[in-house]
């Protein structure tokens, strides 16, 4: 008996240093406040030469969720995407545009990215969600192919673990460090709160605009009551809830998708009715105020998007209408990602060459040419900075509430 | 996060209630879990689609008697249909199961009816994502909203049904094993059902109606988890069902007082035990931490008693 029970003390004490080590190792990884723009070093990008055989397609690729709960956001951005190849042809050959499904998720992203470079893309549109974008980033820096990303927002893609920036990676959104302090200033100019809760997606999205948020909204001398996470695919928020009634404040802020938003809303407005709700890029959905209904009235969103007003929009807008039958603004960033993809087309038209019959594509002249763009594009103005950013924009911030069903522009 | 001591009353009573619902939730499933391995010794890892199975037939069931557009006392009738609907499918789906994938296997190794468990569960999970695109149904949003309440305590309409209606569901199966013939046929097979078959007890057929009282109580779970979280997918059944096993084998795997005792323990543990654990100084684990210490409950009761909470007794076995 002794002996037995010595064992199993043992085996608790054990058990007991192991969680704490997780505990340890978990609280350790959030202190990267790394903001500030400082130097930018490269690491060895794979770029190699592609050849083209006459008669066939010019592949680019797209990855994002394409079936499950962010279909709604995935759909409508490869359609712009195709929209953009639709009919283009560079010296005789034509433009294939090869979709994978990356279901939003970090394995999705990272297996999208190895079929996409099997296929033999030239380049790719996405990934669409950062937490793919940061799972696929070192396969695509290794073959050499630049992706565009029209909607990953996040900071870690331009401010990568590993210290050095990822040379083929560039985005024409806008980083979560600009959409994080415009939505904290508003919160706390427009709305007047004085505190807020944070419910947070534990992906890199999530987690980024969640810091970005919070530490502008401190910065403003508000105050964060408590902040906590979800896995996606969670439905019980219930735990949430009652902390956040316990804790009284003024602003509850969402950092994560429509997905799990529509059940939150639903459970937090069963007994707080009255407490405001904001959210960012990844909420900004039709699909919220149709499956939230009564319950999303009065949540208040936020785009990393400029104001649309160039004519180059409403022209891309109308033909979007047209050839697919989606609302220009059911979904974001479809303009984003027609420029994406305008961007690629016009890069490899310039660097692709003819040897004997084939087309030659030079990967790193084609990064090159890319990362020169000036566009004025269907999304405004675009330039990429040494991170990839897009340094484009004057108004990179719009601001949304949701009022009879439906998003009103806020005027700022 | 909240800091130690200020939590009021109506605080921990809230999370109480919140625990106790998920708790009636997880006890329900779990039931179904226990009692077949009570006579089958074997693990129905398909249990967590056949609630999933039963969600969906009620969420049919209601948006075909109108949905949204339901109010008044059409709502109880409704909310009932849907409990029998979810309660049939759950029900029908199980028995098939039972006869296509585990009676062929009976008398086999121990491994092959598991594993016959989990392809029929991933081919039903993947069957329902298939037929949805994998997207989330919404409930409709019928049931009153509101709350019963006196002073800091306070429990809204939707967490009394739903714990009410799983304490009646599993008073009445509790009565069914203990009180009926069916009951007494189900407890002589899982002591033994060699010697059960011999005083005149259908072995084949107890055993159907073992996975037949299991799917319905999965059934109401079903549409019990509908209605309060109002958001159901494919998928759904994953976690709850790895949820209840483990409440199943907190409690001891094949007692039935075990499984709801187990259920509760789990369901208060993920609410009430992170909030208790997080009024320790430097403590600050949020809503991400609930199946952390879900798990680590389980490793820590199963070092200390293996056999779970409550230790097998025949007499509780079913």
């Amino acid at each position: 008996m002794n002996g037995r029970q010595g064992r199993s003390r043992l085996a608790w004490l054990l058990l007991a240093a192991s969680f704490a080590m997780v505990l340890a190792a978990a609280c350790g990884g959030d202190d990267d406040d790394d903001t500030g723009g400082g130097d930018v070093t490269y690491g060895k990008a794979g770029f190699k030469t592609i050849e083209i055989a006459s008669g066939q397609p010019i592949k680019i690729g797209y990855s994002g969720p394409l079936s499950g709960d962010l279909k709604g956001i995935g759909e409508p951005i490869l359609k712009a995407v195709e929209l953009a190849a639709k009919g283009k042809t560079i010296k005789g050959h034509t433009i294939q545009v090869i979709g994978k499904d990356d279901l939003c998720s970090a394995d999705g992203g990272a297996s999208a990215a190895t079929q996409l470079l099997q296929e033999g893309v030239v380049a790719v549109v996405g990934p669409v969600c950062s937490g793919a974008v940061v799972a696929a980033q070192p396969q695509y820096e290794q073959a050499g192919i630049t992706h565009v990303s029209p909607s990953s927002t996040a900071h870690k893609p331009t401010y990568p673990d590993r210290g050095q920036v990822f040379q083929t990676f560039l985005r024409t959104t806008y980083s979560d460090d600009i959409q994080g302090p415009a939505q904290a200033k508003f919160a706390r100019e427009t709305l007047g709160a004085k505190t807020a809760y944070v419910v947070y997606d534990t992906d890199a999205y999530g987690t980024g605009l969640r810091d970005a948020f919070t530490r502008a909204f401190e910065k403003e001398g508000g105050k964060i009551l408590g902040s906590e996470g979800y896995e996606k695919k969670q439905t019980d928020f219930k735990a949430i809830v009652t902390n956040i009634k316990n804790a009284k404040p003024d602003l509850v802020y969402f950092s994560g998708f429509y997905s799990e938003a529509t059940p939150f809303i639903k459970q937090l407005r069963a007994e707080l009715k009255d407490v405001k709700f904001l959210a960012g890029d990844g909420v900004k959905n039709d699909e919220f105020i149709k499956g939230a209904g009564a319950d999303a009235e009065g949540a208040y969103l936020s785009l990393p998007s400029p104001v649309y007003t160039g004519e180059a929009y409403k022209t891309f807008g109308d033909l979007f209408e047209k050839e697919t039958g989606i609302k220009r603004d059911a979904s974001p960033f479809v303009a984003e990602a027609y420029d994406a993809a305008s961007i690629i087309i016009r890069a490899i038209e310039k660097v692709a060459t003819e040897k004997d019959g084939k087309l030659v594509i030079d990967l790193k002249k084609l990064n090159e040419e890319i990362r020169k763009t000036e566009l004025d594009g269907a999304s405004g103005k675009i330039k990429f900075d040494a991170r990839g950013e897009n340094a484009g924009g004057e108004t990179p911030v719009s601001l949304f509430q949701v009022k009879n069903g439906a998003f009103e522009q806020l005027k700022q | 996060m909240p800091v130690a001591l200020t939590l009021s009353v109506s605080f921990w009573s809230d999370q109480f209630v919140n625990g106790l619902t998920t708790g009636s939730l997880y006890a329900l499933i779990a039931l179904g879990y226990t009692m077949v391995y009570g006579v089958l010794k074997m693990i129905n890892f398909a249990h967590g689609e056949v609630f999933m199975l039963g969600s969906f037939a009620g969420y049919g069931a209601l948006v075909a008697m109108g949905g949204n557009d339901l109010s008044g006392p059409a709502v109880a009738l409704a909310i009932l249909g849907a409990i029998i609907v979810a309660m049939s499918a759950s029900v029908s789906a199980s028995v098939v199961i039972e006869r296509l994938a585990y009676r062929p296997l009976r008398g086999a190794p121990r491994l092959a009816p598991l594993i016959s468990a989990i392809g029929v569960s991933i081919f039903l999970q993947y069957l329902v994502l298939e037929q949805t695109s994998a997207r989330a149904k919404f409930y409709p949003d019928i049931f009153p909203r509101g709350a019963l309440g006196a002073g800091p305590f306070e429990i809204t309409y939707i967490q009394l049904f739903l714990i009410a209606s799983s304490v009646a569901m599993m008073a009445l199966l509790y009565a069914i094993i203990q009180r009926t013939r069916l009951g007494r046929a189900i407890r002589a097979v899982a002591e033994n059902p060699t010697n059960a078959s011999l005083m005149g007890v259908d072995v084949n057929r107890t055993i159907v109606f073992v996975f037949i009282l299991g799917a319905a109580m999965a059934g109401v779970a079903g549409v019990l988890y509908g209605l309060f979280f109002q958001t159901i997918r494919g998928s759904m059944g994953f976690i709850p069902g790895i949820k209840a096993f483990t409440a199943a084998v907190l409690g001891g795997i094949g007692s039935i007082p075990g499984a709801m005792a187990g259920g509760y323990v789990l369901g208060l543990a993920e609410t009430v035990g992170r909030e208790l654990l997080n009024e320790l100084p430097g403590v600050n684990l949020g809503n991400q931490w609930r199946d952390v210490i879900a798990f680590t409950l389980l490793v820590t009761i199963l070092i200390f008693r293996p056999t779970g909470i409550f230790a097998q007794r025949s007499t509780t076995r079913a």
